[in-house]
């Protein structure tokens, strides 16, 4: 089978910009946290990558101050208003945050998936190559090649009229000149990589003839039919029962050892990303909030509204997009964003400083917030420091 | 690093066709599909009952006496009497009904009022140019839509799809004798290329019936094609647009051609069966008078002299042939789309 | 749930005032929406302030004078009636067929359809197998059997045409009425224990009006369509009462000669039924959201 191109690529010296945001300097890569040992003992197939030092690693994804508003009629809504993270190859990113938040668009922007009525600045490099900008051909080259996506509602992902091996031969043959048998057979491994049953008479099957959990694996198949060194997991377990979602993360997280594939992770769910994460980007109105280190994060929650979410994490039967808020309030209309910090009518403790943008700095070593008024460290040994 | 070429034990990649083995036939047979078939034949007969009720009742609403009407004013009381006797017109309703639906069951429409010929025997050779009318008008029309349809959607908003949007609403509101006659003006009056009148039987040449057929056809297929292409370019724009394993296409990388032709396409086309198949009752509706203005010896035309000579009993057969036609359409459709549409073949939903 | 949420973004979207009036930023309504009041002004009103000549009882002396000629600005035709009176009462007649149809289908069918659709069970299933076998028809094969028998007149061409226009209104209303129950306001209208009547007359038939007046500007278009043949066939309005149809003809047997008989009806027909169409066109890309 063919050499993942990151071989190479991950010890490349890949050009990296000057650092003038402060959103690039941020290096979020840490140790894997302890449920990342588990499922490393369960791979069998195929030894793990190497681990390369992840400080010294360069980034597979820098997004830099990305923005992205969508022009309508005499409406302008701004979804996404500088984003900025870094991901090291081989490493799971989640980002988290309310319905709304921008999770989805940003992650689309990635792949020039977004509707014509998009428009996207800023910059977000992918193994150096920027992707913002690019034509739809030349982004085209990179979509299931580089990056792929699995996404939230399996059901409506696949194709109801095509039998689902066709679908992952496409997915095959997208990037490559295999010829149809060799598609074929390639896609009957996926089918066995992904653990589906039998997936010799599977392959003849269609979407509806599946349980969600096996569509799902179906999807996650078809994203790695390019060989991808980067996949975004869009919300991929929230329309799936607690059990599948489970599974269906340990596939992942397993196929992430067997194939090096960097990882972010979308999701509303913080006790998610604390499960499986190795770092944090907590979003709302479209900005990043808080990010750090998952156990960082989890250790000293600073942002009010990241502790919001926190203070509703037991709901794990939650619906998904259910109607009924996490945290109480309305998140803000992203057409008519007033100045300041966008949490703050939801917030207890809202200032009128907080009239005031705050800036999203690092006021502990990786750890990352914008407030002016954080939560206090419940660290025994914290400084007792308000954000300045 | 390479991806693991995961396989099962007990699996060997031999040719995964095999498994299709279990006689496809036999599948489909025992399948939900088959059974939703054979409901959907079985609601259509009620149907057809019921609209050749409709039919008998409307045309047994003639005020005044038929037979009177039929013999002129100047026929005496017993002639008009003898006539309806002869008729049957002095039994009630439902008994003239089911005689005359247990004769048609049997394959005899009654006989013509006016040329005294059996109505089967006068439908038999119309029935073949209607046919060829609505056949040709029907692949013209989905020949060309289909493809305009594509290119349209391909590029939504660009020129050729507001082209083509801008001219399938006018055609949309041309009405076929308005363009049957423009056709004529132009093509036969000024232009002499093809003849207005004199329809030239398939039997006698292939040439000259396609040459005499071309203006009826035209005349016809056009506002067709306008709603084939409408309602196409709308669902595979509603599609590319809004369905989400549109994004899975593309978000594996292959190219919008791609895109549109296996994923757009291909469920767009079942709703066009549908549409077809409900259109197709309006299709033939169509010909009663784009016949009439070419002359064209079909059902259409027979109808039409039946009315104005007031032979019901050939207008009744007429109307229950439309009618079975458009009652079979819709069938068909049913059926091609219970065939063709997996969800439905192999049961759910 | 797309009615409401069109009402919505009808009343949240297009907002009066600043740069330009709203029939500038929605030209795609306003100009078919004119050229009918257009069309309907000079028809209904045109003949009694314009100096136009009777529509009948032309003298055979005046026939076929060109456009142009005094007194005719559209010439006359071979009976030596004037055509652009012709025109304007053939209007009157093809509109008021129209209207009354569309508005009878979309009584009758509008209240099947709602009733259909909120009381589901066998209601349902009678009401929309009754349905099918009239939408089995070739309407205008019917249509013709019906003038048939009943004689040529504009009250029998508009209760053909309302009762084959019936099935169309009811599946939509049906549909949409489907779509309004899953809302949660019906439920909660229902648990109050409001009667029937009532959800139906203060929820379902405002919410469901816009989609079936929507569809009744593409109905006015079919209807006139419909009429302009019968007429065409002798079934519909009888001469020497003008309308559309049966001037286009009466001007097809003289085509080759004198086209004009035949292309300026065609015209008025034609430029009717697309602003119809253009207008329900709009309207029903606006409802449904695009
Ligand atoms: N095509 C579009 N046109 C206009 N606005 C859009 C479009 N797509 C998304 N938006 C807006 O962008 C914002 C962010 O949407 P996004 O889908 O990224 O949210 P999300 O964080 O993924 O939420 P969810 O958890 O519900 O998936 C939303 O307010 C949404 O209304
Ligand atoms: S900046 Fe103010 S409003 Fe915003 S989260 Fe912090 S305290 Fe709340
Ligand atoms: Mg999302």
């Amino acid at each position: 089978m063919s050499e993942l191109a990151s071989e190479s690529s991950n010890t490349a010296p890949a050009q990296r910009r000057p650092s003038a945001s402060e959103g690039v300097r941020c290096e979020l890569a840490s140790e894997p946290v302890a449920e990342r040992e588990d499922v490393l003992a369960t791979a069998t197939a195929a030894a793990p990558p190497p681990r390369r030092d992840p400080d010294r690693t360069e980034p597979l994804l820098v997004v830099d101050d990305l923005r992205i508003r969508f022009v309508g009629r005499g409406r302008t809504v701004h979804a996404v208003n500088g984003l900025s993270y870094s991901l090291a190859p081989g490493r799971t990113l989640a980002i988290i945050g309310e319905s709304g938040s921008g999770k989805s668009v940003a992650a689309r922007a990635l792949m020039g998936l977004l509707p014509p009525t998009a428009r996207v600045s800023g910059s977000a490099r992918f193994d150096g190559t920027e992707m913002v900008g690019l034509s739809e051909r030349e982004a085209r080259r990179h979509r299931g090649a580089d990056i792929a996506m699995v996404f939230q509602d399996p059901a409506r992902s696949l194709n109801p009229t095509m039998r689902i091996g066709a679908q992952i031969a496409e997915a095959v043959r997208a990037h490559s000149d295999l010829p149809k048998a060799a598609a074929h057979r390639r896609a009957v491994e996926l089918l066995s990589l992904v653990h589906l049953p039998a997936p010799q008479r599977r392959f003849h099957e269609y979407p509806h003839q599946l349980s969600g959990g096996m569509r799902q694996r179906v999807m996650i198949a078809i994203a790695l039919a390019g060989e991808p060194r980067l996949l975004v997991a869009d919300e991929a377990t929230t329309a799936l029962d607690v059990t599948t979602q489970a599974q269906i993360m340990e596939l992942l997280l397993e196929l992430q050892q067997r194939l090096g594939t960097a990882i972010v992770l979308i999701s509303h769910d913080l006790g998610l990303a604390a499960s499986y994460a190795d770092d944090v980007v907590v979003m709302y109105a479209g900005r990043v909030v808080e990010r750090a280190r998952t156990a960082d994060l989890f250790a000293h929650v600073r942002m009010p509204y990241t502790g919001a979410l926190l203070g509703a994490i037991p709901r794990l039967e939650r619906e998904p997009h259910s109607l009924l808020p996490v945290v109480p309030g309305q998140p803000p209309d992203l057409s008519a964003l007033p100045r300041g910090c966008p949490f703050r009518p939801r917030c207890s403790s809202a200032t009128d400083r907080c009239a005031e943008d705050p800036p999203l700095q690092e006021h502990e070593p990786g750890h990352w917030w914008a407030c002016w008024h954080p939560l206090p460290d419940a660290r025994p040994d914290a400084p007792a420091k308000e954000g300045v | 690093m390479t991806v693991p070429t995961a396989t099962p034990a007990g699996t060997a990649p031999s040719d995964p066709r095999d498994d299709r083995a279990p006689g496809r036939l036999a599948t489909v047979l025992a399948s939900p599909g088959t059974r939703l078939v054979g409901k959907r034949v079985l609601l259509a007969v009620p149907i057809v009952v019921g609209v050749s009720i409709l039919t008998f009742w409307v045309l047994n609403l003639i005020p005044g006496n038929a037979a009177q009407q039929l013999l002129g004013p100047e026929a005496t009381a017993e002639q008009v009497r003898a006539l309806e006797q002869e008729l049957g017109l002095d039994q009630p309703g439902y008994v003239r009904y089911l005689d005359w639906l247990g004769a048609a069951v049997t394959g005899d429409l009654g006989t013509s009022l006016v040329s005294r010929q059996p109505v089967t025997a006068l439908l038999g050779e119309r029935l073949a140019v209607t046919g060829e009318l609505v056949g040709l008008a029907f692949l013209v029309s989905l020949g060309l839509a289909v493809p305009v349809a594509l290119l349209a959607a391909y590029r939504p908003g660009r020129m050729f799809d507001r082209v083509s949007m801008l001219v399938s609403i006018t055609g949309l509101s041309v009405a076929n004798y308005v363009l049957a006659l423009l056709l004529v003006l132009l093509f036969a009056v000024e232009l002499a290329l093809f003849p207005a009148i004199g329809f030239v039987p398939l039997s006698q040449s292939v040439a000259g019936n396609l040459h005499s057929m071309a203006l009826p056809v035209a005349a016809i297929s056009f506002p067709l094609f306008c709603f084939y292409t409408r309602f196409l370019r709308g669902d595979l724009v509603d599609q590319l647009q809004g369905e989400d394993y549109i994004t899975t296409a593309r978000a594996k990388g292959i190219g919008p051609g791609q895109v549109l032709l296996r994923h757009a396409f291909r469920n767009s086309s079942f709703g066009l069966i549908t549409v077809v198949g409900l259109n197709l009752g309006t299709l033939i509706g169509g010909t009663v008078i784009v016949e009439q203005i070419f002359a064209l010896p079909g059902i259409g035309q027979l109808m039409l002299q039946a009315v104005n000579t007031r032979d019901f009993v050939v207008v009744q057969a007429c109307v229950l042939v439309f009618a079975v036609v458009a009652v079979l359409a819709n069938l068909v459709a049913d059926l091609l789309y219970a065939v063709l549409d997996p969800r439905i073949r192999y049961g759910s939903r | 749930m797309a009615v409401v949420d069109a009402a919505v973004a009808v009343e949240a979207g297009p907002v009066r005032g600043r740069a330009g009036a709203w029939w500038l930023r929605n030209l795609e309504i306003a100009v078919p929406a004119a050229v009918v009041a257009l069309v309907a002004l000079a028809c209904f009103v045109g003949p009694l302030v314009l100096p136009v000549p009777p529509p009948i009882g032309g003298s055979v002396l005046e026939s076929y004078l060109p456009a142009g000629s005094p007194g005719h600005l559209l010439g006359t035709d071979p009976n030596g009636n004037d055509i652009l009176s012709r025109i304007l009462h053939g209007g009157r007649s093809s509109l008021t067929v129209a209207v009354a149809v569309n508005l009878l289908g979309l009584a009758v069918g509008g209240t099947l359809g709602a009733l259909s659709g909120y009381l589901g069970g066998a209601t349902d299933t009678v009401i929309m197998r009754v349905l099918d076998v009239l939408i089995a028809f070739p309407s205008l094969v019917l249509t013709l059997a019906v003038a048939q028998s009943l004689g040529a007149s504009q009250t029998n061409t508009v209760l053909a045409l309302a009762f084959f226009s019936v099935p169309a209104f009811a599946r939509i209303s049906r549909a949409a009425t489907l779509r309004l129950r899953e809302l949660p306001f019906m439920a909660a209208a229902q648990l109050c224990g409001t009667p029937g009547w009532r959800v139906l007359a203060r929820h379902v038939a405002p919410n469901i009006a816009p989609q079936l007046i929507t569809f009744a500007m593409l109905g006015m278009g079919i209807v006139i369509v419909i009429e302009g043949a019968l007429s065409f066939l002798g079934l519909g309005i009888p001469p020497p009462a003008p309308s559309w149809g049966n001037m286009i003809s009466q001007g097809q047997q003289s085509l080759s000669a004198t086209p004009a008989l035949v292309v300026w009806p065609c015209l008025a027909l034609f430029v009717t039924v697309l602003a119809f169409n253009l207008l329900g066109e709009t309207l029903r890309a606006r409802w449904s959201g695009r």
